[in-house]
């Protein structure tokens, strides 16, 4: 007898589901409108229909080599606002609860993974990279913008010194890497080795060095806009403070994770899901409450927090590998939420907008991380394998990204429009792209585990 | 912000809790049974909801019902993977029988009697109250063994029959409980009234089994590919939201739909065992958080209430004793068990509760709240009884 072909089974048995699925979903909705049934469950019957379907088509797009990350981001466009509106903009808010928990459950993820005697045997292709990345990347699309602004019908009319404004802060926020999507491909491909090692560590080094660089960038803006020559030196040292508290309260976490699994042991992945949506709530609680009540912008990250806990766990206890065998068992329908539902916010009315601005911003902050990328593979003396592709694996870009954005919009009105806009629309056209030449590189480079 | 506060706060209850109340403490029985059932999570619930202190208010309950058809999706697919046909067929037949006799007679029971005082006093609005009175004799049929937990190793292996026969009962009872909650959504459009029961229950019944059919075979369809722990646990919660979703857009339970998907699934794939530990897995956290919704809605009303609640656990409790009394006289197989083994199906247990949740999100009104507070209190009373009259039981047990 033939022993049918497994491939081909997964992929008929994935196009059936997602057909009756589709079918079974078009069913409900319309004996939903026949008669007088209730609303409440759409949420649920949405959710659960966006998770299974999402899953399959994942699935099936994998099986030509497509990244499942890709494939559930190209399911939440879908069934996003902008496509067939499925889940209208208000739903998509609605789940950003499980935007918030997945995130810092990632971050927790990435900081596990992130081993000190790796980070020893790479600091310097990891100090080359993040130094070249973070002025390449900014010059480059600075000048562009400088040099080529007024030639886009988008930003016509903003003035010089707003154009200015608007080239620094897209110059910061294309420096921007997405740690989430970087872990999950990481952890599909199961990659491993001195390219992947160097990837991890930028990207998370990066994150860190973001804000940083955001709040100089934040600086420099208001004196180009208000044209005044202050300095707000109380915001560098409010930043520092926030990141020195953000980075010990991980610790502390981590300690208290390393004594839970030691002492208790039982439901970890229970207590992690706890811990991520405790400490991206509490931020978010805290950051406006600082702003309000003591009108400094006071901002604990939870991103470094759950970073910093995950690290601490792998690196100075005994308890790493258990905590990253939990993470790695509960991971997959956080991973599949986080990107579907990242899928269906990405923007396409923007992308629409200001598709020619956006595509060669996304066109010269590639160019910018290939030179970047090159120079300090040059001269860390990488394998030549490394230096062509290291560039593949920086694009992705996400939730920091906009999040920047949003901080530069609220706080620079008069090019904020603009820039969110411009940002969304980069964001989408990188995160579409980045997952798959991401993967692609993974396996040139011969660090991704064959299928 | 609240929202979030609120959800954080539960849940970690649950987490937090869960532990302390399945542990066995070496506590007074009395007390102990109190701990086991994990009661005191309904009183926390009620602490922290509108009645009390006012942190998990109305707005958030509401924001919070997505979870909420979660939590019943899941323990209506538990239930429905308990009821493996394989492993079914390990027990005599006079079990079956007996079990769904058993959870019959309460039924018959307590509908009558809660139909003779509901009707006379005229507490709810017509269109509620064949609901209402549907939904406490479902309650009141379903049993859980959380009793036998308290009891010795070595009690347990002296009457292992009659244990066994006690723990076959309670895993079948809740079949007819869940059925005839299923009957209660049935009733919930006006035409139902007007077109007729039968037209009404036939077309309900035949949207029921379209929806759960058509679950099934999806689900069947995507375990037919041999699936990985995570991708279980993916597409246990995928299911189980979807199915619960399907069923509150179509006006049914949640609960009852996830069930026939669960028992289809079981006996039809072949990921059983591993599917069924997904959904054990987080079984307890699961059924603590239910207690805690369930006490945040507890609308004790008034003291007087304490009344007609003893008075429904006396038509549960008469309807056990008579329950049992009739299947171990049943035949001459049955009649080696004792009399008096109603007295050991007292606990009501995680699934009569679910009943009442569902209940009470879909058929929301003051009085059916006060209804359900009614219920809770019952259940209270029969944890406080249940672990006692089962060790009486075993003393009888010759």
């Amino acid at each position: 007898m033939i022993q049918p072909d497994p491939l081909q089974k997964n992929l008929i048995t994935n196009f059936l589901f997602l057909l009756f699925l589709t079918l079974f979903a078009v069913m409900v909705n319309y004996l939903n409108k026949e008669g007088n049934f209730g609303q409440t469950g759409y949420e649920s019957f949405a959710l659960g229909f966006l998770m299974l379907a999402a899953y399959s088509a994942a699935q099936l797009l994998k099986t030509v080599g497509i990244p499942v990350i890709s494939g559930y981001i190209f399911s939440g466009i879908i069934a996003g606002p902008y496509i067939t509106g499925f889940l209208d903009l208000e739903m998509v808010c609605k789940f950003s609860l499980i935007d918030d928990l997945a995130l810092s459950f990632i971050a927790m993820t990435a900081g596990g993974a992130l081993k000190i005697e790796s980070l020893k045997k790479r600091s310097r292709a990891i100090f080359l990279n993040t130094l070249f990345q973070s002025i390449m990347v900014f010059l480059f699309v600075y000048t562009f913008v400088i040099f080529t602004g007024h030639y886009f019908q988008f930003i016509q009319n903003l003035t010089h010194p707003q154009i200015i404004a608007f080239a620094v802060l897209l110059g910061v926020i294309a420096i921007a890497r997405s740690p989430s999507s970087t872990i999950a491909i990481i952890n599909e491909c199961r990659a491993s080795g001195p390219f992947t090692d160097t990837i991890l560590g930028v990207t998370i080094v990066m994150d860190v060095f973001i804000i940083i660089f955001f709040t100089i960038a934040m600086t420099a803006v208001q004196v180009i806009l208000t044209e005044s020559c202050a300095v707000d030196y109380l915001a560098f040292s409010i930043l520092f403070c926030a990141i020195a508290i953000s980075f010990l309260i991980g610790g502390l976490l981590g300690k208290f994770i390393s004594f839970y699994i030691k002492s208790a042991g039982h439901d970890l992945a229970l207590l992690l899901l706890f811990i991520s949506f405790t400490v991206s709530k509490t931020c978010m609680a805290i950051n406006p409450l600082m702003e309000t009540h003591f009108n400094i912008n006071f901002h604990l990250e939870p991103l470094l927090i759950c970073m910093c806990a995950g690290f601490t766990v792998q690196n100075f206890n005994r308890e790493g590998k258990l905590f990253l065998g939990t993470l790695d068992r509960i991971s997959l329908p956080i991973y599949l939420l986080f990107f579907t539902l990242a899928g269906a916010a990405l923007d396409i009315k923007a992308l629409r907008m200001c598709w020619p601005l956006a595509l060669c911003i996304a066109m010269v902050r590639v160019f910018g991380i290939f030179t970047a990328t090159w120079l300090a593979g040059s001269l860390n003396k990488d394998p030549v394998k490394h230096k062509k592709n290291a560039w593949m694996t920086y694009i992705t870009q996400a939730g920091v990204a906009i999040g920047l954005a949003q901080i530069a919009a609220r706080q620079s009105r008069e090019i904020g429009v603009y820039l969110s806009t411009i940002v969304l629309a980069v964001i989408t056209i990188n995160q579409i792209i980045g997952p798959i030449t991401f993967k692609i590189a993974l396996k040139v480079t011969g660090e991704a585990e064959t299928e | 912000m609240k929202i979030i506060f609120a959800f954080l706060l539960i849940i970690f209850l649950a987490f937090s809790g869960y532990h302390l109340s399945f542990k066995k403490f070496k506590l007074p029985l009395f007390i102990r049974g109190f701990y086991l059932s994990g009661t005191e999570f309904l009183f926390l619930g009620f602490l922290l909801g509108p009645r009390l202190l006012n942190i998990i208010d109305n707005e958030t309950v509401k924001a919070l019902e997505p979870f909420t058809t979660f939590l019943l999706g899941w323990i209506g697919f538990l239930f429905g993977l308990q009821f493996e046909i394989k492993k079914l067929r390990r027990y005599p037949f006079e079990f079956l029988i007996g079990s769904i006799l058993e959870g019959l007679i309460t039924f018959i029971i307590v509908f009558a009697g809660s139909y003779f005082i509901l009707t006379n006093i005229n507490f709810l609005e017509d269109n509620l109250l064949l609901p209402a009175i549907l939904m406490l004799s479902a309650a009141a049929s379903c049993t859980a063994p959380t009793g036998l937990a308290l009891s010795t190793t070595r009690l347990i292996k002296k009457h292992n029959n009659t244990v066994k026969l006690l723990q076959y009962i309670s895993s079948i009872d809740g079949l007819i409980a869940l059925f005839i909650f299923g009957l209660a959504f049935f009733c919930r459009t006006t035409f139902f009234f007007e077109a007729g029961p039968f037209y009404e229950i036939g077309k309900n019944a035949l949207l029921y089994i379209g929806a759960g059919l058509g679950s099934v075979i999806l689900f069947a369809i995507l375990l037919s590919i041999r699936k990985n722990s995570p991708e279980l646990i993916l597409i246990a919660i995928g299911m189980v939201v979807f199915t619960g979703g399907t069923a509150k857009l179509l006006n049914f339970s949640p609960l009852l739909i996830n069930f026939l998907a669960g028992f289809s699934l079981i006996n039809l794939t072949r990921n059983e065992d591993r599917l069924f530990a997904v959904f054990v897995g987080i079984e307890k956290p699961v059924y603590l958080l239910l207690l805690i919704f369930l006490g945040v809605s507890w609308n004790f009303g008034t003291i007087w209430i304490l009344f007609p609640a003893a008075a429904y656990c006396m038509l549960r409790f008469f309807g056990k004793i008579l329950g049992g009394y009739v299947i171990t006289r049943m035949n001459s197989e049955m009649k080696k068990y004792p009399p008096l083994l109603g007295i050991g199906l007292l606990c009501p247990g995680g699934l009569a509760l679910a009943i009442l949740l569902d209940f009470q999100k879909e058929f929301s009104d003051s009085n059916i709240s006060l209804l359900a507070g009614m219920v809770l209190i019952s259940v209270i009373y029969n944890d406080i009884l249940s672990s006692n009259l089962l060790q009486r039981l075993f003393e009888r047990d010759k």
